[in-house]
């Protein structure tokens, strides 16, 4: 066991941010996806982990705070020097004997950055300086919070595509807080989701799935000839602008795809679609605690 | 990853950093350099001849003090904060830097500096004033005494910019500190006898008060009572240091 939270609570004034009532435990080697909305406590959550805020209750762990590494949302360097120099100091290390160093440099494109000072740098360009960095690290436990956070789609495609890649065969340990579904589905293989500071929901992502989405979804424009074509299947709860249609199995699956193909519909079929399986399990969640009021 | 220590890249690291601050070179070297001259120039040609090298002694050794309370206070007070502001040195403890260990690099970085700064100020005295030859001792005393002046203020600065976190109001107060102890420390120009009773005693807390006044009796040799200076570096060791674990204690990272 990598860490268990047990009863954690943190207060800001007289507001809780974060309320985890039930353990959470992360074994060694998982990756765990945290997502919520503005406010949901999930930098709370990491600051929490990595000691830099006050808490109640218990995160039971054997790691040591500089055995953790960590990207925060906002990361800032000294600017009266060029950014190699920061980099050579903090991995204690010169870039030109460090073959491991050079290489994560060039896999990042990030060599026309190194002469540049942290000002100098882009948005991607800030975000790659600090991965690099983490990255060498080698930490028993990794945070990523928002890593794209204010980045175009296009550099953020490209960062997470090189940061899938980096870990594709690699066993690290990551917990990787965004906001952006699609991230997740590429690096998670658990997902700790939380609203309002609680915890709405807490598994590896394909039993979530399941619990709230059914063996797979079709999801297509919201339209009314696509909401009366599809009558008598299970709609989940989605965005306005889409119907989201759950399958049990692979006969009720069969038979949706037959009506969408027949009537020449664009769908998109998934077995992992994080987003919708949130908004579910936040429904789920709030329906239970109506329910457990009244 | 294992807890990172003070080392020599953390030392050129800051070096770099404090090179790229402008403050610290003007008010470091520029400032008490320019200071001197202009102070020898005006005091120095209205005193009796037969009481000019005391006074020509008298200033070289107060603005002497400008180098430490400018590059350790000033200065670092100014970079530092800044760099507070930015959440650079969370950051750095991210990385697995103790506080202790960037701490350090800082204070040698400074020192480094800060001897510089030293050896500029005492090639220039040469080249410029015509003051007697002091006793190995006395230059001795005044150096060890005025690196641990630096020291002691670069940990108030340290922990005044950890407590306050804010540029603006660790500047404001490092400076009115800073002007302060060159009133109370007869700096400015008015001898720390001249000032009320209530405030010669705050003075006699004060290690620059001692460098400032009675430095000047035995920079050529002779006895001095080191007791009430000594016990004046205790008393400001004891705030820098009360500040300093409140400041760290502030920002410890507890996992329990």
């Amino acid at each position: 066991m990598l860490l268990t939270i047990k009863q954690l609570q943190v207060k800001y004034g007289k507001q809780t941010a974060l309320q985890i009532d039930s353990p959470i435990s992360f074994e060694k080697g998982e990756r765990i996806g945290v997502i919520g909305s503005n406010g949901a406590g999930k930098t709370t959550f990491v600051k929490a982990i990595l000691g830099l805020t006050a808490y109640e209750g218990r995160i039971v762990t054997d790691l040591q705070p500089e055995q953790m590494a960590a990207h925060m949302q906002s990361n800032a360097y000294v600017t009266t020097m060029p950014v190699k120099r920061i980099m050579e100091m903090i991995l204690d290390t010169k870039i030109k004997e460090n073959k491991e160093l050079q290489e994560l440099i060039a896999f990042f494109e990030f060599e026309g950055c190194l002469s540049k000072r942290y000002n100098a740098l882009s948005g991607g360009q800030k975000q790659k300086f600090t991965i690099i960095m983490i990255m060498m690290q080698k930490a028993e436990l990794t945070f990523y919070d928002e890593v794209t956070s204010g980045l175009d789609f296009e550099t953020r495609q490209k960062l997470m595509e090189k940061m899938v890649e980096w870990y594709r065969d690699k066993e690290d340990s990551l917990i990787i807080v965004s906001h952006y579904y699609e991230e997740l589905e590429q690096l998670a293989d658990k997902i700790l989701l939380l609203d309002q500071g609680k915890v709405v929901a807490f598994g590896r992502t394909g039993e979530l799935f399941k619990t709230y989405c059914g063996d797979a979804i079709f999801v297509l424009d919201n339209n009314q000839i696509n909401s009366n074509l599809t009558k008598g299947f299970r709609a989940l709860k989605s965005p306005n602008h889409l119907i989201a249609l759950s399958c049990r199995d692979k006969e009720e699956e069969k038979r949706l795809l037959a009506i969408l193909m027949d009537n020449n519909v664009n769908f998109k079929r998934s077995n992992s679609d994080i987003e919708i399986m949130s908004i579910n399990a936040r429904e789920r969640f709030y329906a239970g605690a109506q329910c457990r009021k009244d | 990853m294992k807890q990172k220590k003070c080392n020599m890249n953390m030392v050129l690291y800051e070096l770099r950093n404090i090179n790229g601050n402008f403050m610290t070179h003007f008010f470091g070297i520029v400032f008490p350099n320019m200071m001197t001259m202009i102070f020898s120039r005006t005091i120095g040609s209205q005193v009796p001849e037969a009481a000019r090298d005391k006074v020509i002694v008298s200033i070289m050794l107060s603005m002497s003090l400008v180098i430490p309370m400018s590059i350790m206070f000033i200065g670092y007070g100014a970079l530092y904060s800044q760099e507070v502001e930015r959440e650079v040195p969370l950051r750095m403890r991210l990385f697995g830097f103790h506080e202790r260990s960037l701490l350090t690099a800082k204070i040698i970085a400074h020192m480094i500096f800060m001897t510089v700064a030293f050896v500029i100020y005492a090639v220039f005295q040469v080249l410029t004033m015509d003051m007697p030859k002091p006793a190995v001792s006395s230059v001795i005393y005044l150096l060890v005494s005025l690196y641990l002046i630096g020291i002691i203020l670069l940990v108030i600065a340290h922990s005044l910019a950890n407590i306050f976190r804010k540029f603006g109001i660790t500047f404001g107060i490092t400076m009115a500190v800073y002007f302060t102890l060159m009133i109370l420390t007869g700096m400015m120009g008015i001898s720390t006898e001249q000032l009320p009773q209530a405030l010669q005693r705050v003075a006699a807390t004060l290690p620059m008060t001692y460098i400032s006044n009675d430095f000047a009796d035995f920079w050529t040799g002779g006895p001095y009572n080191f007791m009430p200076f000594i016990q004046s570096f205790i008393f400001f060791g004891a705030i820098a240091g009360i500040l300093l674990i409140y400041a760290q204690y502030r920002d410890r990272r507890v996992i329990k």
